[in-house]
């Protein structure tokens, strides 16, 4: 089995990877400018209206996770491509309908005043108390399917490639290696494994966020069409919960592939690490009743189960996938570069996210932190230092073995900056969690303002550095193959 | 207060893991064989696996003793008072909004339009309970109020441009 696939064949995709990285990249950057202008209103600072202040938040929710699920799955799907005979076709088509989703999002929220935050949950987007329209809310949420409709279709594809290739989805996830039929040394790669668990919750998420999305977009053309809004919102969360995940579980394929070349060491699946991952899978479906927990209709074991689940999901990175980024580098002589030093940073920057999550998932917490800032908190940690970072990591290799461009003391620079500003947007949210600060508010009490003004100060940080990224980036674009460098994913420090 | 509690707690365990990758960190230029070091680490791992595991069954056998969702047990003649909570674009119907010190209540929240969330705050603008208010379910909150005076209803769940205008107030007296 001979899995290496010719080195021309990679480079001319990439072009179509730095689009994805790129307009990933600049929609966060614009999406955090959004959070800036957020936490300054709520930090007393600026004044504008409740309705533009949603309007913001319901751009800023769906822009980030929209695009930083698209430039994950460009990372993915790059080193995806080194494994499995991918589809380049349907890799486009999700870029095409991916733009056309956001183009009809900013819209629906800019043109027409829709604002339901990016969980849209029933029956708000037909229920808007006159803030909205129908064709707001169609925009927003056809929109919103079309993008859907393309990570299914990308999903699907990365599904049948692996099932070509390996099997089935269990072999995938390497389940014959787990139960002793085929030796460790023959177990899939840790990409292929992350991109397996990835397809099952990605395919399952957005199944579950259509039927929601079809289920809203009937009852906002025709109200006397309603649904059970519990049921909506276990799809709801189901989808949010799964699908905003998964960014950092096809980001880590970044770590996995570099870390190993930068160090000299390997880092293959073994069996520890393919049970992990079987784990990561089993939790990621099901431990979205975490966001459900002060929902007392609920069945109690289920909610049980949604704070036991959501401890046990907290394993695999604390046990497995960061101990292993630890020990890769630990005593490495590693040479540490732009790439090199995100990829480290974002692996911090999950785990000390894990944390608040873990407090926050345990009812009795939960019972006066949910919907407070905390849990804010707990995902900027996650998302903005952790999947994030990934991606600008990813950034930095792509240039690096694709051209001859390199980073100088101003992406340096970019770095400290960003981990600053990221942890201080971060740690400003969990102290207004703690002191009670109500999520999604337009306006604070001025009991709670300092901590925004505060944030607001580490995002202006981050935009800076995430600019000094991208131009790196656009550099990259502009001088790559022209160079004739010869350097090339082969070849690497 | 359990926020406080949370807070302490998840800022030792993230400043614990900021020095171990700062160690790491520290540590990485130095140059050595890999294949001791991950028979020296995968001993540790086994050790600091089985940790974590026994401290979240500890956790989580102390948090689960006591829940929310548990209607307490009230003494004969002691009966709970019942308070219906409607919420909706944008305030709150409250049927009864005076309560004494110790008086068990039982609050029924639910919606008459979208969802929102039944959140009660201190006067030092702490919160004590919450609930979802939803369309169609009525979910409860239970409580004895220790202290007295005015409490405020904030909304927990976003419902559109007022949300953060729909506040009400209950009164506890001695
Ligand atoms: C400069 C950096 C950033 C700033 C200043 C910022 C600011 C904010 C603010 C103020 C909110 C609303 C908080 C509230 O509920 O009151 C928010 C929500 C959110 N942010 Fe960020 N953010 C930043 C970066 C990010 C990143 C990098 C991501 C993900 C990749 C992200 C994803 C989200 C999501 C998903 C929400 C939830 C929206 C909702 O509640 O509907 N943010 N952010
Ligand atoms: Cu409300
Ligand atoms: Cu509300």
């Amino acid at each position: 089995m001979n899995t290496t696939i010719n080195n021309k064949e990679i480079t001319s995709n990439n072009g179509l990877i730095a689009t994805y990285l790129i307009v990933g990249g600049v929609i966060i950057g614009i999406m955090m400018i959004f959070g800036i202008l957020m936490l300054l209103a709520q930090g007393g600072v600026l004044d504008f209206s409740p309705a533009a202040f949603y309007q913001f938040l319901t751009i800023h929710g769906t822009g980030m996770v929209g695009a930083a699920a698209l430039a994950a799955a460009g990372v993915m799907w790059y080193f995806l491509s080194h494994y499995v005979e991918l589809s380049k076709k349907v890799f486009k088509i999700n870029l095409l309908l991916s733009i056309i989703g956001v183009v009809m999002v900013i819209i629906g929220v800019f043109s027409f005043k829709y604002a339901s935050a990016w969980t849209f949950l029933y029956p708000l987007p037909a229920l808007s108390g006159g803030a909205w329209g129908t064709t707001g809310a169609l925009l927003y949420l056809i929109g919103m399917l079309i993008l859907g409709v393309g990570f299914l279709l990308l999903y699907i594809d990365t599904g049948r490639a692996i099932i070509k290739k390996h099997g089935s989805l269990g072999k995938g996830l390497g389940w014959d290696v787990i139960s002793g039929k085929r030796a460790e040394k023959d177990a899939p790669s840790p990409t292929v494994v992350a991109s397996t668990m990835v397809t099952i919750v990605n395919t399952t998420a957005l199944t579950a966020g259509a039927i929601v999305l079809i289920m809203n977009i009937i009852n906002v053309i025709n109200p006397a069409f309603t649904f059970d809004p519990l049921l909506a919102k276990n799809l709801t969360f189901a989808f949010g919960h799964i699908f905003a995940n998964s960014i950092i579980y096809m980001g880590v394929i970044v770590v996995y592939e570099i870390l190993p070349r930068y160090t000299n060491r390997p880092w293959k699946s073994n069996r520890p690490f393919l049970i992990a991952w079987t784990m990561s899978t089993a939790f990621t479906l099901v431990i979205y009743t975490h966001h459900m927990l002060m929902d007392s209709v609920m069945p109690k074991w289920m909610l049980i189960m949604g704070q036991v689940l959501s401890y046990a999901n907290g394993l695999p990175v604390l046990v497995v996938t960061a101990y292993g980024a630890l020990m890769i580098v630990y005593k490495s002589g590693i040479k540490w570069d732009m790439a090199s030093g995100l990829a480290f940073m974002s692996m911090f920057g999950w785990v000390v996210g894990v944390v608040p999550a873990i407090v926050d998932a345990t009812i009795v917490v939960n019972h006066v932190m949910h919907n407070t800032k905390w849990v804010p908190g707990h995902f900027h940690m996650y998302m903005g230092l952790g999947a994030a970072v990934m991606l600008f990591s990813f950034i930095y290799y792509l240039s690096k073995v694709d051209s001859d461009l390199k980073p100088n003391g101003l992406d340096k620079f970019g770095f400290v900056i960003y981990a600053l500003g990221m942890i201080s947007v971060s740690v400003g949210f969990l102290i207004s969690g703690a002191l009670s600060t109500p999520r999604r508010w337009a306006t604070h009490f001025p009991e709670w303002m300092a901590p925004a003004v505060f944030g607001a100060i580490g995002g202006v940080l981050a935009v800076l550095a995430l600019t000094i990224f991208i131009i790196h980036f656009i550099r990259y674009v502009q001088v790559r193959g022209k160079t004739g460098s010869d350097m090339n994913e082969k070849k690497l420090a | 207060m359990i926020q406080t509690v949370a807070w302490m707690v998840s800022l030792f365990f993230m400043l614990v893991i900021t020095v171990v990758f700062a160690f790491v960190a520290l540590k990485s230029k130095e140059k050595q064989d890999y294949e001791p070091i991950k028979k020296k680490w995968y001993k540790a791992r086994t050790f600091y696996g089985v940790t974590l595991v026994v401290l979240f069954l500890v956790i989580t056998i102390y948090t689960l003793r006591e829940l929310p969702y548990n209607q307490p047990v009230y003494s004969a003649g002691n009966d709970p008072t019942i308070v219906d909570v409607e919420a909706l674009q944008f305030g709150w119907n409250i049927s009864d909004t005076e309560f004494k010190v110790g008086e068990p209540i039982e609050f029924h929240v639910t919606s008459a339009d979208v969802t929102h969330g039944f959140g009660i705050y201190d006067e030092e603008l702490n919160l004590i309970a919450q609930t979802q208010a939803m369309p169609e379910y009525t979910n409860k909150v239970f409580i004895t109020f220790d202290k007295p005076g005015t409490y405020e209803i904030l909304c927990l769940e976003y419902c559109g441009l007022a949300h953060h205008l729909m506040i009400g107030t209950i009164e506890v007296t001695e």
